[in-house]
């Protein structure tokens, strides 16, 4: 796989043109849209409740501070490092399918796969 | 967080071990230099000399990393050569992230505003949620894709994507007005600290930080700035572990602040209750409600009560001469005649900002919310109550919704990821940048809640005569920083007489708790790394899109690449230049403006970029349309709340607040209607099926 993007785009001549995104995949649209289901919750949910969770005190923390200050904070890395993983995933099943396919098709692009 | 390098080449690898022996070394360095700077002190270095060594050396390491990276090559210049590994990526994002803001005055703002401010001024918490779960958008539905499309710039994005001149037009426009926003709040925070440090005045620490600045962004570009703003990562980071470590240390016996503060957050809530009782605080709110209605009760005639004051002025120095006063009362009687307004006009602005002064100071607890209770009010309280707890929570989190917006669309974070080598490395990078940030950001709120113990529990009832120094120093930098007068004449410092300003809290700290000056030293670098860092990634977009994208998008204009290169970083020099003369006029306090820079860039950015990327039906005409109509409502509403602009006729300007949202929180209204515009005008404008059988179907 190489390393870079073709450099020889240096200049902002080949620019020319609009061009419509590529069709997203289904799998990584139902990822993104867990994902941020989990963090609207964490985020808005969570602060929208807070005082109501203010009573709960777990291990000396009122529960609706902690989620504020440290709780979500803690998801939202989860939820990136998860993306990340889950995307590293599909990526490679869907070399490993290209591959199993034998170059029918012109050679993979790398754009595309958020 | 495993490194996803493409694990083809034997020199990748080599190269990431030798990045990773240079930090190593660079960060024994640090400490190494510390302790010598410890062991100076206690040889008995003096302090005049200790804070311009942390300036100078810091500042001449990052300019020397500045130097050693020059470059003149377009791929190096614009996007370090695409080369930097996730989680080097991930530290300069962090350093370009944590802005003079969240360094300085985030836990300033966690000390002032509890968990989420009052009504009129939402904060606290809102600020470390919205700078964090932004990254969950820009992980998601953004770097990435824009990474994949092997850009430069973010303007680059909507050439590319809607083809034209105008959405590439629009977008360098929107890009330069929310980082210049946001760049005169860094060279702010620059010259509070130089000043602070070495004792010259504002305006000359401004130009002393701007020369770093320059250095480093003028000679390198992207690729100096990366590094550079690895260096300042881990000088901010020690910064602000040691101090907030040593409170903790010494209130709790355990290091790990973010772990173990809890246990002082009941206690805050116990001392609080003890001073909402306490006598000698009552006394403070009635000196300040006299204070306040004496005030008021000018304001009912300023004529009369300007003449009334002059003359009872008048009269003082004449009592003063005529019994024969030390000649240091006589001058300071007069300058204090000569300080009164010098017309009604004056007077009425002048004493209508100190009748809100001390009717803001004159609450309990000096104004300050309880610090663990999420919102103001009650929601079962009198409809007064439930009121303030309603506004307070919409502003929390239309707030919290604008940072996070905004996070997504600032060209200067996006343009980071840019720098990595590859998709799956923009994803990693992200990732590292949001634990690198959450590292100082968990650490922020328990810096205020230990500040807040400490205050309250060792300042509060000392007596005036034995009020430390620092107190005196930072107060002589600029009063509003930091002010405490004996309201109640009874010699002992009251809660609800120290007033201290969001910008202070953070730079004070060491000496607060104690600390050997040589961490004031490394806060105040710490502070400075912050804004240089925040501020060299900002500068180099503006001239980016200065001449990248407005002036160079004509393709007539031909020029080599070198050429180019040229003339961006003198654009640099231009801009930096004039952020500097705003940021000298002191246009207010860090936190507003860089607020205000996340609300332009939530409403420009971010809706038109997530459905150029997701929806193939966007057209040019509905991205324009979008981006001027997303970010014409969030102008409007800011500047209809600014006082200069009540000049203007009031039908030109919003009618009040919309459902009580705060002006700084413009960008709840500009981002739906971004979206809104949007997908209206390019389903107006979509073009004709080009197959002409689905039409005959309806």
């Amino acid at each position: 796989m190489p390393l870079q993007q073709p450099a020889t785009r240096s200049a902002d001549a080949e620019m020319a043109g609009p061009f419509p995104p590529d069709l997203h995949d289904v799998r990584h649209l139902w990822l993104k849209a867990g994902l941020l289901l989990l963090w609207a919750l964490v985020s808005f949910g969570a602060t929208y409740f807070a005082r109501d969770l203010q009573v709960l005190v777990v291990g000396g923390w009122p529960l609706g501070y902690w989620i504020a200050a440290q709780g979500a904070v803690l998801v939202f890395i989860a939820i990136v490092v998860a993306y990340g993983w889950a995307m590293n995933r599909f990526e490679r099943q869907d070399q490993q399918q290209r591959e199993a396919l034998e170059r029918s098709a012109p050679p993979a692009e790398d754009r595309a796969h958020g | 967080m495993a490194e996803r390098k493409p694990g083809s080449a034997e020199a990748d690898r080599a190269y990431l071990w030798r990045l990773h022996r240079i930090l190593a070394l660079y960060v024994a360095g640090v400490l190494g230099f510390l302790a010598l700077m410890t062991w100076a002190e206690h040889q008995g270095l003096s302090r005049h000399w200790i804070g311009p060594i942390f300036l100078f050396l810091t500042v001449m390491v990052y300019a020397g990393i500045g130097v050693y990276g020059r470059t003149t090559d377009p791929e190096d210049y614009y996007v370090a050569g695409r080369r930097i590994p996730p989680m080097y990526n991930g530290m300069a994002t962090a350093a370009d992230w944590m802005s003079a803001a969240s360094f300085i005055s985030l836990s300033g703002a966690l000390y002032l505003q509890g968990f989420s401010g009052t009504p009129g001024q939402a904060g606290g918490l809102a600020y470390l949620l919205g700078w964090t779960g932004g990254f969950c958008l820009v992980a998601m539905l953004i770097a990435p894709h824009l990474r994949a499309m092997g850009l430069y710039t973010v303007p680059d994005f909507f050439h590319v994507r809607f083809g034209g001149r105008w959405p590439r037009v629009i977008a360098a426009l929107a890009a330069v007005l929310c980082s210049f926003t946001y760049v005169v709040a860094q060279i702010y925070g620059v010259g509070l600290i130089a000043s602070r440090l070495t004792g010259v005045q504002f305006e000359i620490g401004i130009m002393l930080g701007l020369g770093g600045v320059l250095l480093c962004s003028f000679l390198g570009g992207m690729r100096a700035i990366t590094w550079t703003q690895v260096a300042q990562y881990v000088v901010l980071l020690l910064a602000f572990m040691i101090p907030v470590s040593w409170l903790a240390y010494k209130q709790l016996g355990n290091p790990l602040a973010p772990l173990v503060y809890g246990a002082q957050i009941s206690k805050i809530a116990d001392l609080e209750a003890q001073l909402l009782d306490s006598p000698a605080e009552h006394q403070v709110v009635q000196a300040y409600l006299q204070r306040a209605k004496d005030f008021e009760s000018r304001l009912q005639d300023v004529d009369a009560a300007l003449e009334r004051e002059r003359e009872k002025g008048r009269e003082r120095i004449r009592a003063l001469r005529a019994q024969n006063a030390d000649v240091g009362l006589i001058v300071s009687a007069s300058r204090e005649l000569a300080a009164l307004p010098r017309d009604a006009a004056a007077a009425r602005e002048r004493w209508t900002r100190e009748m809100r002064e001390n009717y803001e100071r004159a609450r309990p607890l000096g104004g300050l919310p309880p610090h663990s209770q999420a919102y103001a009010g009650d929601p079962h309280g009198t409809p007064e109550e439930q009121r303030d707890y309603e506004l307070t929570r919409r502003n929390f989190l239309a707030l919290m919704f604008c940072l996070m917006v905004g996070t997504a669309g600032l060209p200067h974070l996006l343009t980071r990821y840019y720098t990595s080598p590859t998709v799956s490395a923009a994803r990693a990078s992200v990732g590292w940048s949001l634990f690198f940030i959450a590292l100082l950001y968990l650490s922020a709120p328990a810096l205020a809640v230990l500040v807040k113990f400490e205050v309250m529990q060792n300042l509060v009832g000392s007596s005036f005569e034995a009020l430390p120094t620092w107190m005196a120093q930072w107060a002589r930098v600029d009063s509003s920083l930091l002010s405490v007068e004996d309201v109640n004449g009874d010699g002992l410092i009251q809660f609800g007489e120290i007033r201290l300003g969001a910008d202070l809290i953070m730079l004070a700290t060491p000496e607060l708790g104690g600390l050997p000056y040589v961490v004031s030293g490394l806060v105040a670098a710490g502070g400075l790394a912050a804004a240089l860092s925040t501020a060299d990634g900002l500068l180099l977009t503006i001239s980016n899109a200065l001449v990248r994208d407005l002036y160079f998008q004509d393709t007539r204009r031909q020029a080599s690449p070198e050429q180019r290169v040229i003339l961006t970083k003198f654009t640099l020099l231009a801009v930096a230049l004039s952020a500097a003369f705003v940021a000298a006029l002191k246009p207010s306090e860090i936190l507003p403006m860089v607020s205000a820079s996340f609300s332009l860039a939530a409403s420009a950015f971010v809706p038109v970029m997530v459905l150029g990327i997701f929806w193939r039906g966007t057209t040019r005409q509905g991205a324009v349309a979008g981006m001027l109509g997303g970010l014409a409502i969030t102008v409007y509403y800011m500047l209809s709340h600014v006082p200069a602009m009540q000049a203007l006729p009031r039908w030109l300007l919003a009618d009040g607040l919309w459902f009580g949202i705060q002006p700084i929180s413009a960008g709840v209204f500009g981002v739906p209607c971004g979206l809104l515009v949007t997908l209206v005008v390019s389903w107006i404008t979509r073009p004709a099926p080009p197959l002409p059988r689905i039409r005959s179907e309806m």
